[in-house]
C-alpha cells in the first residue's frame, strides 16, 4: 500500500490552492462586491472544511453524526466564554474548544460503537445530542446570553478582517485535507476503506473496528471544533441558530453527497456547488426554501453518487 | 399525580400516531421518511383552508387527511420508487436526501403560500369531569382517535390477507415475493397508510394547540426520535416509545422548565437507545 501523500493528491492540493487563493478577488470583480465575495468564498471554506471531517466520519466509518453543528458550537462556545469570563489567552481558549470537541466526538463514537448501534441509531443519538446541546444553550443564559448570543469582537486570535480571515480559513481546508490525506494513506485508511466494505469481515480480519472508528470520530471532530472556533472569531458574534441543525448539518450533509462521498475532492466541489446554489436562490427571498428542496432532489437524481465520480469519467482523469 | 399521567398518556398515544408511520415505511423497505412531520402539517393546513372556506370542520378534517394520503401515494410513486431500485445503505442514503429535499420543498412552499394559516380546532365543550379529575374533552377525543387507529391497524395487520403481506415483508422481503407478494404495490399502500396516519396525528394536534406551516420539521425530528426508541422495526415498540416519552414529557414540564423538560426528554430518548439499542420491545415483540 502507499504511505503518505501519493501524486495525484499533491497535484489536488496544490491546484486546489492555486484556484482558492484568489478566488474572491475574481469572485469581487464579477459581482461588483468585495464584501459579498468574501463572505461566501470563507462561507464555503468553512462547509468545505466541516465536510471534510464529515466524509471521514460518515463516508469512510459510517458513522452518520448530526451533531456537526454541536461539535463546532460546542468548542465556539467553550473558546469564547472561557476568553470574555477568565481572560484566557485566545490561542488556549481555541485549543481546548478543538480538545473538548475531539473529546466529545470520540466519546459518542465510542459509546456508540460498544452498544453495536446502526447507522440510523447513531444518527439519532447524535440528533439528540445536538438538540440537546441547542436546549442547553438557552438554558444556561447566564453564560451564553441565550437567542440572543455573545458579541465576539475583540474576542479571538483576530479574524476580524476579512482578507485575512479568508487565508486563514483556505489554511485550515488546506489542513483539513492534508490531514485527511495523510491518514487515509497510512494503516488507519486502509482499516477504514476495510470496515466501510464490511466491518464484520475487518474485524475478523483483525483489525480493531472500535479502535479505527472512534480515531476518525475524533479526528474529524477536532477538526469540526477548530472550524467552529475560528468561525466565531470571524464572524463577529454567535448565537444558537448559527451552530443549528439546519444550519450546519444539514448543509454538510448535501455538501459531502453532492460532491462524493469518500473523495479527497468531493467536499470541496460540493461546498463550491452549494455556494453557487446559494447564490443562485437568494434573491427569490422566501421561496428559497422551495427552490433548494427542488435543486435538492434533481441533483440528487442526476448525480447520485456525486460530482467527482462524473468529474473523473468526463475528465478522465483519476482525481483523488 | 393522576392528572399529569392522563396528560402524558394522551401526548404519548399523540407522539406514536405521528411515529408509527416513520416505523411502517422503514420496516418495509427500509427507508427513512424525513418529511412526514411535513405530511402531518399538509392534512392540517388543507383542514384549515377548508374551514376558512365555510366547509363543516369534521368535513374538513377528513378532507385533510385524505389529501395527505393521496399525497403520500404520489410521493411513493415519484420520489421513492427509484430509491427501492438500490439496496441497504445505498437505498437508505438516496431517501434520505430525496424525502429531506421534498421536505424543504413542502416547507417552503407552505410558509411561503401559506404563512397566515393555522388550524386550530374548539371542541363545543372544553372539560368534562371523569373519574373525580377534570380533564380536557380534547383529551378524550384525541385518546380515542389513536386507540382507534391503532387496533383497526393491530386488527388489519393480524386478519387481513393484506396486513399478513405486509408483515411477512417486513421480515423478509425476498421470502415475501417468492410467496406471490406485490412488494411496490404493498409499500405503496403502506406508505399511503402512513400519510394518513400522520395527516390523523396533524389535525390531532389541531385540538390543543393551533398547527402552522412551520411546525413541519419539529413533528419529524420528534416521530424520528419515538420510531427509533421503539426500534423502528416494531410498531407495539413504537407505541410503548411514545407512551414512555409522552409521560416523560408530562412530568418533565410538571417539574421543570422548558428547556430542562426537553433535555430531560432527549436524555430519555438517548439513554434508552443506549441501553436497549434493539428497540424497546426487541426480545419480546
Amino acid at each position: 500500500m502507499r504511505q503518505g501523500f501519493s501524486r495525484a493528491t499533491v497535484v489536488t492540493l496544490l491546484t486546489t490552492a492555486l484556484v482558492l487563493a484568489p478566488a474572491p478577488w475574481i469572485l469581487a470583480w464579477v459581482l461588483r462586491g468585495g464584501q459579498y465575495a468574501f463572505r461566501i468564498t470563507t462561507l464555503m471554506l468553512v462547509n468545505a472544511t466541516y465536510a471534510v471531517a464529515f466524509n471521514l466520519i460518515f463516508g469512510h466509518t459510517k458513522q452518520l453524526f448530526l451533531c456537526v453543528g454541536a461539535l463546532a458550537g460546542s468548542s465556539a462556545y467553550l473558546a469564547v466564554v472561557l476568553e470574555r469570563d477568565l481572560g484566557w489567552p485566545a490561542l488556549l481558549t481555541t485549543g481546548l474548544g478543538l480538545l473538548f470537541a475531539a473529546g466529545l466526538g470520540g466519546l459518542v463514537s465510542y459509546v456508540s460503537v460498544r452498544r453495536g448501534l446502526g447507522v440510523i441509531f447513531v444518527g439519532i443519538v447524535t440528533l439528540a445530542v445536538s438538540l440537546i446541546f441547542q436546549n442547553l444553550l438557552l438554558g444556561f443564559r447566564r453564560y451564553t446570553n441565550g437567542e440572543t448570543g455573545i458579541d465576539t469582537h475583540g474576542l479571538g486570535i483576530g479574524l476580524g478582517d476579512r482578507v485575512v480571515a479568508y487565508y486563514v480559513f483556505v489554511g485550515l481546508l488546506l489542513l483539513a485535507l492534508a490531514v485527511y490525506a495523510l491518514l487515509m494513506g497510512s494503516p488507519a485508511g486502509m482499516a477504514f476503506r476495510a470496515l466501510s466494505g464490511d466491518e464484520l469481515a475487518a474485524e475478523l480480519a483483525g483489525i480493531d473496528v472500535t479502535r479505527y472508528k472512534v480515531l476518525a470520530a475524533a479526528v474529524g471532530s477536532a477538526v469540526i471544533g477548530l472550524a467552529g472556533a475560528l468561525f466565531s472569531d470571524y464572524n463577529g458574534f454567535i448565537n444558537p441558530s448559527i451552530y443549528a441543525l439546519a444550519q450546519v448539518d444539514i448543509v454538510v450533509l448535501i455538501v459531502l453527497i453532492m460532491g462524493g462521498m469518500r473523495t479527497l475532492l468531493g467536499p470541496v466541489i460540493g461546498a463550491v456547488v452549494f455556494a453557487a446554489i446559494d447564490h443562485v436562490v437568494r434573491p427569490f427571498g422566501q421561496v428559497t426554501v422551495l427552490v433548494y428542496g427542488v435543486f435538492l432532489i434533481v441533483l440528487f437524481v442526476a448525480f447520485r453518487e456525486g460530482l467527482v465520480p462524473v468529474l473523473r469519467r468526463a475528465a478522465r482523469l483519476p482525481i483523488p | 399525580m393522576i392528572p399529569i399521567l392522563f396528560d402524558g398518556v394522551v401526548q404519548g398515544l399523540q407522539l406514536a400516531l405521528l411515529a408509527v408511520g416513520i416505523t411502517m415505511i422503514y420496516g418495509l423497505g427500509g427507508i427513512l421518511q424525513l418529511a412526514h412531520g411535513q405530511v402531518a402539517v399538509m392534512a392540517a393546513m388543507v383542514a384549515a383552508l377548508l374551514i376558512a372556506a365555510g366547509v363543516n370542520a369534521v368535513l374538513a378534517s377528513a378532507a385533510g387527511i385524505l389529501a395527505v394520503a393521496l399525497f403520500s401515494v404520489a410521493m411513493d410513486w415519484s420520489l421513492l420508487r427509484p430509491a427501492y431500485r438500490y439496496r441497504g445503505e445505498e437505498r437508505l442514503l438516496l431517501s434520505l436526501v430525496l424525502t429531506l429535499g421534498l421536505a424543504f420543498l413542502v416547507d417552503g412552499f407552505l410558509t411561503f403560500r401559506y404563512p397566515e394559516i393555522a388550524l386550530t380546532l374548539r371542541l363545543r365543550t372544553p372539560s368534562v369531569v371523569v373519574g373525580g379529575i377534570t380533564v380536557r374533552t380534547a383529551s378524550i377525543a384525541v385518546s380515542v382517535l389513536a386507540a382507534a387507529a391503532f387496533t383497526l391497524l393491530a386488527l388489519f395487520l393480524v386478519k387481513t390477507w393484506l396486513g399478513r403481506a405486509v408483515r411477512s415483508l417486513m421480515q423478509n422481503d425476498v421470502g415475501a415475493a417468492l410467496c406471490g407478494i406485490n412488494a411496490d404495490r404493498t409499500r405503496t399502500f403502506i406508505v399511503g397508510l402512513s400519510g394518513l396516519l400522520a395527516g390523523l396525528a396533524g389535525i390531532a394536534q389541531g385540538l390543543f394547540s393551533s398547527v402552522g406551516p412551520e411546525m413541519g420539521s419539529e413533528f419529524t425530528i420528534l416521530a424520528l426520535i419515538v420510531a427509533v426508541v421503539g426500534g423502528v422495526r416494531s410498531l407495539t415498540g413504537t407505541v410503548t416509545a411514545g407512551l414512555l416519552l409522552g409521560v416523560v414529557n408530562a412530568f418533565a414540564s410538571y417539574l421543570v422548565g422548558t428547556y430542562m423538560t426537553l433535555i430531560l426528554l432527549l436524555g430519555v430518548a438517548l439513554v434508552t437507545i443506549l441501553v436497549r439499542p434493539q428497540g424497546l420491545l426487541a426480545y419480546w415483540a
